[in-house]
């Protein structure tokens, strides 16, 4: 079976799908490719393998040899969880559930095959066993490009895990680290030592400020249980020009009785900590113990710490592609991450609409590829875009993941099941500007002492349109609390996720 | 540090048995959100 597809007009796309479904009448089975194996890629195979029978070949590619149920990554960077408690194998559980595993990382994509190779492919670097450092051409009929970001550590001097008194939280493995790093910390502060901590974001256009901010609440919350709290400043610094933007553009929640702004929000949360802010700044430069910035006044600064954890700037991972004569086509697949059904007019941030956020995740040139979660280009930024004195723009990326990534993923393989059963249009769409998400924050580790932030969005894009009164978003599905039951909640979402992600009876009934 | 939570508030925040019933009303209320569905914002042609 063929597949090749390079026709970027839109009108053709039943067309084109009737192509799939004749092709794939000719032959008994579809070959479903899914690079990555994070909270996308798995979402997506699992989903793949429970709807489709097992004529139809499901292959995972991913250079990890876990899952990892990376929320919980935080409670592994304060010591309050093993690794062992957040991840798992996938091999076996592959293996069980009849799912193809190859220990490779993607190295060039090839949509129409080339000279040799007839059927499209992505050439795949084997990182592990006999094999290790030996390439494949893995054929696909459908390829899900679930690669996640690369976390661009190198995009800021000095930043790097564990060097410069600097530490992430993005891998269990970092957290690990990051944990060693606190632990000594703490146990030089008990000795007398007073000590300076600083968390946030890391580069001037990182995202996941919400991962930055559970973790110094934690860190802050542990600090307190051993009885240091008071030798320790604690200051949190971000690219956000509000607190509680969170790459979202802040938003406008109901509190209890109270409507409330996610920055007032927060603010009440840092003053009762006693944690310090810095905002508005694009941290450019580590030295030992010292963050470099620069403030959207135009200004350069620095701060010093004795533990940091900082966020990374997130890239696409530098692919390239090829078509059948070996030409470089990179630019019709990837804008940095992989470019899918999203409007990449450059406009102002005054005409950014939801509309021109993806429906499908599917790429116009080649309608047999696909990119959910944070693979995928956004079309732009949700915040808006700030630009310092000096021309450096320092602003929130637009974060993509948790239950974004799981839901694009799972509608990406019910639009593929659809394909394969003979449905001529994609039926499943899930725009984040059509999107509900949670976000349970942890905001301290304990079954009584524990505490969380709960807090809904929806949309996650803002749609000034449709909610011109309430900064775009939902009031009634847009809410805060704070409190025990929040850790509850998020322990009970570990939990849920983690049985989820192993396939248990009915997994499926939990929803992403 | 700024007290800007008041005593009543934080107990109410921090009480196990008033936090059990909130844990099942955030829970169902999350669970309307999440699984409220989704879908695309671009008028059909």
């Amino acid at each position: 079976m063929q597949i090749i597809f390079h026709q970027t007009d839109a009108n053709h796309f039943s067309m084109k799908c009737n192509a799939i479904i004749l092709q794939l009448n000719n032959q008994p089975m579809a070959k479903i490719v899914i690079l990555g194996a994070g909270i996308s890629g798995h979402v997506a195979a699992s989903h793949l393998r429970r709807k489709l029978s097992k004529q139809h070949e499901v292959v995972v590619v991913s250079p990890n040899s876990n899952y990892q149920w990376i929320p919980s990554n935080i409670w592994v960077g304060i010591g309050r969880m093993k690794s062992e408690q957040i991840l798992f194998p996938l091999e076996p559980l592959y293996k069980k559930k009849n799912i193809g595993f190859k220990q490779a990382k993607a190295v060039s994509f090839h949509p129409e095959g080339d000279k040799e190779v007839t059927k499209p492919y992505v050439m795949v670097e084997y990182v592990k066993g006999e094999d290790k450092n030996n390439f494949e051409k893995v054929t696909y009929d459908f390829l899900i490009n679930a690669t996640g970001p690369k976390l661009a550590f190198d995009m800021t001097e000095g930043l790097e895990p564990g060097k410069n008194k600097a530490y992430s939280v993005c891998t269990y493995g970092h957290a690990e680290h990051a944990w060693h790093g606190l632990k000594e910390l703490i146990e030089e502060v008990k000795k007398g030592k007073k000590a300076k901590i600083l968390i946030g974001t890391g580069h001037a256009k990182s995202t996941c400020q919400g991962a930055a901010f559970e973790y110094i609440l934690n860190v802050e919350q542990e600090l307190r249980r051993h009885d240091v709290r008071e030798l320790v400043e604690v200051t949190w610094i971000a690219n956000e020009y509000q607190l509680g933007d969170f790459g979202m553009d802040g938003m406008l929640l109901s509190y209890g009785s109270n409507i409330m702004k996610s920055n007032e929000m927060i603010e009440m949360i840092f003053e009762d900590r006693g944690i310090n802010w810095i905002i508005g700044a694009g941290v450019n430069k580590i030295e030992d113990g010292v963050a470099h910035y620069e403030t959207l006044d135009g200004e350069y600064k620095t701060e010093t710490y004795d533990f940091a954890m900082l966020i990374p700037a997130f890239s696409g991972h530098g692919f390239k592609a090829y078509d059948k004569e070996d030409n470089d086509i990179t630019e019709k697949l990837f804008k940095g991450f992989m470019i899918v059904d999203a409007d990449y007019t450059p406009r102002p941030y005054e005409e950014w609409t939801v509309q021109d956020w993806p429906e499908t995740y599917q790429n116009p040139s080649y309608k047999n590829i696909f990119a959910p979660g944070i693979a995928f280009a956004p079309p732009h930024a949700i915040s808006k875009p700030r630009v310092s004195k000096n021309g450096t723009a320092i602003s929130p990326a637009p974060p993509r993941t948790g239950m974004p990534s799981g839901i694009t993923a799972k509608l990406v393989a019910e639009n593929i099941v659809d394909i394969i059963n003979g449905k001529k249009t994609l039926n499943h769409k899930g725009s984040m500007g059509n999107m509900g998400a949670a976000c349970i924050a942890s905001a301290g580790f304990g079954m009584t002492k524990g505490s969380g932030v709960s807090i809904t969005t929806y949309p996650i894009v803002p749609d000034y349109v449709k909610y011109p009164d309430t900064q775009g978003r939902k009031l009634g599905k847009t809410f805060g609390e704070i409190g025990l039951a929040g850790h509850w909640l998020k322990l009970t979402l570990h939990y849920a996720f983690i049985y989820k992600a192993k396939m248990k009876p009915f997994w499926w009934l939990i929803p992403e | 540090m700024t007290q800007r939570i008041s005593k009543t508030k934080r107990f109410i925040m921090m009480n196990p048995v008033i936090q059990f019933f909130k844990y099942i009303y955030l829970s169902i209320k999350i669970l309307v959100v999440v699984a409220g569905g989704h879908g695309g914002t671009r008028n059909k042609v």
